[in-house]
């Protein structure tokens, strides 16, 4: 099983209490509480954590794009792509990913992935996401159009990298009368492509008919186990096989020499699961964004919203594991038996994590962690 | 005499539909809300009128549309409506989205419609202030800012007063689906229509609530002014939704406007 690194690069340098006066963190939350020098000096340990997972052993480096929210101020996946495909050397580059629906061009992101694999020696991984409700909003993409320009725009993408131009794209949502990219990516025919799912089924049987990689993100292992059988429907389709390496899942993850330290660290997990996921539904789940059959789904997935459990609830749940080297090792392995994946996303830092807690945690999930859950 | 409902095919489209009064034609454009039925306003119009009330393409019990991306498209529907009911040169009333719609008929085709009845319309980006931002609240919250007071509302218990049933809930989810579908962006406005609104010599009643929230007053004022031949009622006391808000007022108002007139 192989292991990635993920930091959401949050912005949480503002007092809990300012946040809490909103409806949310997210599309809410005045950005007067953005501190420019901070996120300058931020983005300047991120990036050095990842090149040092890089270092470390680490198989990828995920990264992911969000918008109008401190939970993650990643706010251009391709750009930081490009930026680590220069000062990492060995690592898969994760991409999880691109949110196709709101994007108005798909030549140039198809122009910019394959610009991101040239630079980083043909190391993109590339995901494709639909997006949360908060980006259609800060996008104004209207919502009853998600699937169809998810699909559309991924279309054309994988037009622009296996059939030569010049050619013209007229579709429902997108249109292009000249399409030529001098921009192609060096993985032939063109990176791997991953798709994350959280509840819509429709989502993990178009992955399985095309044979993506398929990452459910943080919900409970009967979920995953469900996600991933419309996956292996939509395969059976069109008689592919799965195997472990077409199916992944996100956790949080922390390590230290004790289990008191890793505890301690892994309660940071808390603010990404609580305060920046608080928001009406209206803002996660505009209307029309979800099918009817997404919406039940997603209504059994989360019975009770990540926001309300506890950070014990989280542990016992597996969506935050914490521990030594060696209980991290035994955690790990027990989802790779459960779920049968070969890779394994850990969100690894967060908010206040402090930079030499994630370090160790990189440097001892390199040194012990990844050796030992490699052969599974 | 009792209303009958009847599924009208406009364009392959199956179009429910409440009929329902004796004398000339009238048609009715709901809002986003949806078509509430035969309530309380059209009972009274209907006396003088022959109501036809359609349930919009996407919307209700009708058949969808998902080919349609905004109000002009709907307008054009609704002219074909007309055609295919038969209903000659109809007077038309519409509220909000679908007294937009009705604004966007009138640019298209001013000699397919006699007395026009613009209710709250959206459709004109406000001068000042905003179009709330309906898609960004739940259904209950946004329907305590549509009224000015629940309490004044004659009809409050019998449209909004228990909880929903499914299948009522799944219409609900439905209109709002087809109302984001229609106008989403432009938000709830068509940068155009105010250049072509002053083809339109139709005598034309503007009404609003003086506290409609969801739609600022003044955007009244911008449509008198650029309609040749409308006056504005404001209603006191009223917010987005004065057929429901003031039945009685806001029926009296439209029967005084339409029926003094001599159709033909």
């Amino acid at each position: 099983m192989k292991l990635y690194y993920f930091s959401e690069m949050p912005h949480h340098e503002f007092p809990d209490e300012e946040g809490d006066k909103y409806p949310s963190l997210r599309l809410e939350f005045p950005n007067r509480f953005f501190d420019r020098e901070k996120a300058a000096a931020n983005y300047q340990r991120y990036l050095t954590e990842y090149e040092f997972a890089d270092q470390a052993g680490f198989d990828g480096l995920m990264i992911n794009e969000h918008h109008s929210t401190p939970s993650c101020v990643n706010v251009g996946v391709n750009m930081t792509a490009a930026v680590l495909g220069r000062t990492t050397r060995r690592a898969k580059i994760l991409l999880l990913g691109n949110i196709l629906p709101i994007e108005d061009n798909p030549v140039r992101m198809a122009e910019q992935l394959a610009m991101a694999d040239l630079i980083s020696g043909g190391r993109v991984l590339s995901g494709f996401v639909r997006g949360v409700g908060v980006e259609t909003w800060w996008s104004n993409t209207n919502p009853v159009h998600n699937r169809e320009r998810f699909e559309e725009c991924h279309d054309l993408i994988l037009k622009c990298w296996t059939e030569p131009g010049p050619f013209r794209w007229e579709g429902r949502h997108y249109h292009f009368r000249h399409v030529n990219p001098w921009c192609l990516p060096l993985q032939k025919p063109h990176p791997p492509i991953w798709t994350p799912g959280t509840a819509s089924p429709e989502t993990a049987v178009w992955a399985g008919r095309r044979g993506y990689t398929y990452v459910p993100f943080l919900v409970p292992f009967e979920i995953a186990r469900e996600l991933f059988d419309y996956y292996r429907q939509g395969a059976a389709e069109v008689g592919r096989t799965v195997t472990a390496d077409n199916l992944g899942f996100l956790i949080c993850a922390v390590t230290a020499e004790t289990k008191a330290k890793a505890l301690e660290a892994g309660r940071h997990f808390v603010w990404r699961m609580g305060p920046t996921l608080r928001a009406p539904t209206e803002y996660f789940a505009p209307v029309g964004m979800r099918s009817r059959a997404g919406a039940q789904f997603a209504l059994r997935a989360r019975p009770r919203s990540l926001a309300t459990l506890s950070y014990q609830e989280l542990l016992d749940g597996q969506f935050i594991v914490a521990g030594t080297p060696d209980e991290v090792i035994d955690r790990f392995s027990r989802i790779q038996r459960e779920l049968g994946v070969g890779h394994l996303l850990l969100e690894a830092q967060e908010s206040r994590m402090d930079h030499p807690t994630t370090m160790r945690s990189i440097e001892l999930m390199g040194a012990k962690v990844i050796p030992a859950v490699a052969a599974l | 005499m009792r209303p009958r409902e009847e599924t009208i095919s406009v364009g392959g489209v199956g179009v429910h539909t409440w009929i329902g009064g004796q004398g000339d034609p009238l048609l009715v454009l709901h809002g986003a809300g949806g078509n509430r039925g035969w309530t309380r306003w059209l009972a009274q119009v209907a006396e003088r009128f022959t109501v036809w009330a359609p349930t919009h393409p996407g919307f209700g019990r009708s058949g969808d549309a998902d080919w349609m991306d905004g109000i002009d498209d709907l307008a054009r529907f609704h002219l074909w409506f007309i055609d295919a009911a038969g209903l000659g040169r109809p007077h038309l009333v519409g509220h909000s989205i679908g007294g937009w719609t009705a604004a966007e008929m009138a640019t298209m085709s001013p000699g397919s419609i006699d007395r026009l009845v613009l209710v709250a319309p959206v459709g004109l980006k406000p001068e000042k202030g905003e179009i709330l931002d309906v898609f960004y609240y739940s259904p209950p919250q946004l329907l305590a800012m549509t009224v000015h007071d629940p309490k004044t509302v004659p009809e409050w218990d019998e449209l909004y007063g228990r909880a929903p049933t499914p299948a009522e809930l799944e219409i609900a989810t439905r209109n709002r689906e087809m109302a984001a579908r229609l106008a989403w962006k432009p938000y709830m406005h068509n940068p155009r229509l105010a250049h072509f609104l002053p083809r339109v010599t139709n005598p034309t009643l503007i009404v609003w609530g003086r506290e409609d929230r969801v739609v600022p007053v003044e955007c009244g004022e911008q449509y008198r002014r650029l309609l040749p031949n409308a006056d504005l009622t404001v209603l006191e006391r009223c917010g987005h939704l004065p057929p429901v808000e003031q039945p009685e007022i806001f029926a009296r108002l439209v029967l005084d406007f339409l029926g003094g007139h001599n159709r033909r």
